[in-house]
């Protein structure tokens, strides 16, 4: 079943020295699976990301052929019903806990504002849910989470409150962008697994945003390889090795080893011709 | 050995509770070896190069440089001979300042002459072309930076250098130029490198010897060998070991 299907999808950002387009012509679908993209900064996956919640600011501009999150035409749907979708069926973990959280916000108050605001729940009932919430993240002490204030937290930590947050209203779509690229190896698997389990027990679909090539093919289904604003290859994540295109081979390659050779690390080819 | 850390004890006193950083570590480094440290943020890897360079409080134990025992504070004579690079290219560079004059400054404190030809030749060891001596920081890339940050800690000529997660902040191409520089620079100029990572495998290409802290104590020290065929002894470092992303690959 495709929850999500775009097509040929560009984002155009008007400079002074004429229009750039960030993501050009970008299309694919997802079912209640785990998508991955991947790509350099810069290759337009992040934009991509922001496209589908239209969360672009002008100058941006946002062209697509078709944009269809469950049935509902996100390229014609006004204002007034993005902001029914976002947040409550499909919702974003941003990169960097230490901007995205209000600095000068408790965490609870963080966490069931949008409970209190939108669905008029109890301030009890409300807490009730966002410990709830922490929880299914594994944070082990809710309560103090809820009453410390974003720079009292590690960053695993930031990180876990952000998914706790986006997972509170159930939302259908997940749109994680580099949820665990600031997090040590140890604690990225436990997100991951905790994104994983989401996936699995509540039929999410996720679109899994970063620049880890290996850690993307781990834990996602379907990889999309951008370049230049481009998916220069699609494939199944357990076919990565064999990756056809140079793009992702050269991105695959430049990555140290355990119990490689040490020898100089090739470089990343790039050829215009692959951003056509 | 050129480096060596005995019982060393970091404790930051943080409203008023002490926080133990880092906890009766000791360690070695021979001339020209590349050593890593490995482990999770809070580890207190970070804090052993910090407080080498004396940017963190010692509560106990001893660094020697060479035999001699590190003075406090670090003096002329230290930054001479050991030099640090920062995780953060964006931050550790003042954006205020062009690259000639980041660039230049260490060469004016320590009144050395024939600045011009230096700051030329510094950027053309780490692959930058002579135009960028009158950039500002902001434009140039990350990696760019992270050049530039090389380049500024080499101007001493120093014989070992402190690295504190040089690539981590990078794209995956760009922290394979970033590794083949210092390996390039490391067999030129036979510098000493301590390595602080989180990446095993950055580790593994980088370091002959390995020692894997969790929180703030010495788990366990490895052999570049060792860590390549998985010979790890203890639970941690092992748990590191499979946690690390590049193990998909193999399997």
């Amino acid at each position: 079943m495709t929850l999500l299907s775009v097509k040929n999808l560009r984002v155009t950002f008007d400079t002074e020295s004429g229009p750039v387009q960030a993501v050009r012509g970008v299309s694919f679908s997802l079912g209640r699976e785990r998508l991955g993209i991947v790509g350099e900064s810069g290759s337009g996956k992040t934009m991509t990301g922001r496209s589908v919640l239209r969360l672009i600011r002008p100058p941006g501009r946002i062209d697509a052929e078709e944009m269809v999150f469950d049935g509902i035409d996100l390229t014609r749907a006004s204002e007034r019903q993005m902001r029914a979708l976002r947040g409550q069926r499909m919702a974003m973990v941003m990169q960097d806990p230490k901007y995205s959280l209000n600095p000068v916000m408790k965490v609870g108050a963080q966490l069931t504002e949008g409970l209190r605001l939108r669905h008029r729940v109890g301030r009890t009932e409300a807490r009730a849910k966002a410990i709830a919430a922490l929880e299914a993240v594994q944070i082990r002490d809710p309560d103090r989470v809820l009453e410390s204030y974003p720079h009292e937290l590690s960053g695993g930590m930031g990180q876990r409150v952000m998914i706790a947050m986006m997972l509170i209203p159930n939302p259908d779509l997940l749109i994680a962008d580099e949820p665990t690229s600031a997090l040590d190896v140890t604690v990225q698997a436990e997100v991951l697994s905790i994104l994983d389990a989401l996936v699995r027990d509540r039929g999410m679909g996720l679109i899994f945003i970063s620049h880890d090539l290996r850690l993307v093919a781990r834990f996602c289904d379907r990889v999309l390889v951008m370049y230049k604003g481009r998916v220069v290859e699609e494939l199944e994540a357990r076919n990565l090795m064999q990756a056809q295109h140079p793009y992702t081979q050269g991105l695959l390659n430049c990555l140290p080893r355990i119990g490689g050779d040490r020898s100089p690390l090739p470089g990343l080819d790039r050829h215009a011709a692959w951003a056509e | 050995m050129l480096i060596e850390i005995e019982n060393l004890s970091v404790t930051y006193h943080v409203g008023g509770r002490d926080v133990r950083a880092v906890e009766d570590v000791s360690l070695t480094v021979a001339a020209r070896e590349s050593y890593g440290l490995v482990g999770e943020s809070g580890s207190g890897k970070s804090t052993i190069l910090r407080a080498i360079c004396g940017l963190a409080p010692i509560s106990a134990g001893s660094i020697r440089i060479d035999g001699a025992p590190v003075q406090t504070p670090r003096g002329k004579a230290f930054a001479k001979r050991v030099q640090m690079v920062f995780q953060d290219p964006y931050g550790s560079l003042h954006p205020r300042h062009t690259i000639d004059r980041t660039l230049a400054e260490p060469l004016a404190i320590h009144g050395i002459g024939n600045t011009d030809a230096r700051v030329v030749q510094a950027l053309d060891d780490v692959g930058l072309p002579p135009s960028f001596r009158f950039r500002y920081p902001h434009q140039l890339s990350g990696g760019q930076r992270q050049r530039v940050a090389i380049a500024r800690a080499l101007m001493l000529e120093p014989e070992i250098l402190l690295l504190d997660e040089p690539t981590s902040a990078l794209d995956a191409s760009v922290q394979a130029e970033t590794l083949n520089l210092l390996n390039r620079l490391r067999a030129e100029r036979g510098l000493t490198f301590m390595m602080v990572s989180h990446d095993l495998a950055v580790i593994d290409h980088m370091c002959d010897r390995v020692l894997v802290m969790q929180h703030g104590r010495a788990v366990e020290e490895l052999l570049h060998e060792d860590l390549a065929r998985a010979g790890m002894k203890t639970d941690y470092a092992r748990t590191l070991f499979e946690a690390s992303a590049d193990r998909m690959l193999n399997g």
